[in-house]
């Protein structure tokens, strides 16, 4: 049986730990609110760049462009992944999961050539360990300070090398904000374009529909159009993952706030029946030694 | 439309920038400075460094872009851009000091320099003092 002395202790230490996680908490759900304005802000320009690919890829259907190059599936030889972790942890499961899903992907295509682009700081400990030989480039501490170049970077990267060919697929993997209290994990292929953005129809058959007057080249065109795409979807992935990491945080460290309030509660508890214990033993011995005499 | 108006929207990463009916535009593309104004057939175009001004009947408002892209169809322009600034965002000291670095490069001519890039950045930092004034 612990004594009153180690009781005490106990409960002083689990309350500063309350007082810690509590905070935490806070802290997660104002840069959640800072996050969650920043996607909102970013959509109508991803949305934009979206919906003028998809305008000249329909309308202006001969054109070509090095982009568009879509090797079949059995002629995929090179795969790049960009895997978006947190830079921190206490935030349940979100690391874990990233990383049991790229090692996934990693072990469906084996044989192939894989290039590993980690972003974020626990993507980049946990394969440094296990797969160091994958790793391309890893961006850590990117969060803290989230400008655009930053995707920029990434989209460099991975263009041009699908551009020489040195890539086949581009992936994407990041946890996307679905809510406070979920975060939903996504897989996407950057490189080469979906089909669904070749075959759908636009949807204004009323309107003349003119092809678009193209300046400069429309090979030129396209590539800063895809290049730009790739671009605000990594930006936005990094909005997305950021948010979904701050959401994952809040909850955990309500759980543990919770834990830590009922683990008090049990712990005074036992105090005051350790405390009322001693007192009864110590009459007892009183009384019994007043008897004696 | 009889009151020659376009209507202009101006996108970008952090939200949208600026929207309005406005009577005409000149930006910068990759091929030179061009005008819209209302009746413009469906245009797409990038654009290069340089200077956008919108006018509204006699007002009229200038920005610099670094690139990004503009599309007219139907008397709608978008302007699609991750780099732009409004004169009073722009940092003139910093501005001064990149035009004086990418001149400094250029008349050089240093064999690892690259020649374009450096061009680039002298039309930018010129753009921006521009409007910045």
């Amino acid at each position: 049986m612990a004594s009153l002395k180690d009781l005490k202790a106990r409960i002083n230490s689990i309350k500063s730990t309350r007082q810690i996680t509590s905070a935490m908490k806070m802290v997660a759900a104002a840069k959640l609110h800072k996050a969650q304005d920043r996607i909102m802000n970013a959509r109508p320009y991803a949305d934009d760049i979206e919906t003028l690919l998809k305008t000249i890829i329909n309308r202006n259907t001969q054109e070509k462009s090095p982009f568009l190059r879509n090797p079949k599936k059995e002629e995929v030889d090179s795969i790049a992944i960009i895997s978006i972790n947190g830079d921190k942890g206490l935030c349940g499961a979100f690391n874990q999961r990233i990383n049991k899903k790229t090692v996934e992907i990693i072990a469906e295509n084996k044989g192939k050539d894989i290039d590993l682009i980690c972003v974020g700081k626990k993507g980049y400990a946990y394969f440094k360990k296990h797969k160091p030989d994958l790793i391309k480039e890893q961006y850590v501490n990117i969060f803290n300070n989230k400008e655009f170049y930053h995707s920029t970077e990434i989209m460099q990267l991975v263009a041009n090398g699908f551009l020489e060919k040195d890539y086949d697929r581009v992936l994407l993997v990041y946890n996307e904000f679905k809510s406070a209290i979920s975060q939903e994990l996504v897989k996407k292929q950057l490189l080469p374009l979906q089909e669904e953005l070749k075959t759908q129809e636009e949807e204004k058959p009323d309107r003349f529909q003119a092809p678009y007057l193209l300046e400069p080249s429309a090979t030129r065109l396209l590539t800063d159009l895809i290049k730009s795409n790739v671009d605000i979807q990594i930006w936005r992935a990094l909005l997305e993952s950021y948010s979904a990491e701050q959401a994952a945080r809040m909850t955990a460290m309500d759980n543990a706030t919770d834990n830590a309030d009922e683990m008090i509660e049990d712990l005074t508890l036992e105090y005051h029946h350790k405390r009322q214990e001693n007192i009864t033993t110590e009459i007892i011995e009183i009384s019994s030694a007043v008897e004696a005499l | 439309m009889a009151n020659n108006k376009l209507h202009l929207r101006i996108t970008t990463p952090r939200g949208i920038l600026l929207e309005q009916d406005i009577t005409e535009v000149t930006a910068p593309g990759k091929e030179g400075y061009f005008g819209i104004l209302q009746g413009h057939t469906p245009f797409l175009t990038s654009l290069g460094p340089g200077i956008m001004t919108v006018y509204d009947n006699k007002s009229k408002q200038e920005f610099s872009v670094h690139s990004g892209f503009l599309t007219i169809d139907n008397n709608e322009v978008n302007v699609i851009t991750n780099k732009i600034e409004k004169p009073k965002e722009i940092d003139k000291s910093r501005a001064k000091k990149a035009r004086e670095r990418a001149e400094k490069r250029l008349r050089e001519q240093k064999e690892e320099t690259d020649m374009r890039r450096a061009e680039a950045a002298l039309r930018r930092a010129v753009a921006r003092l521009k409007v910045a004034k």
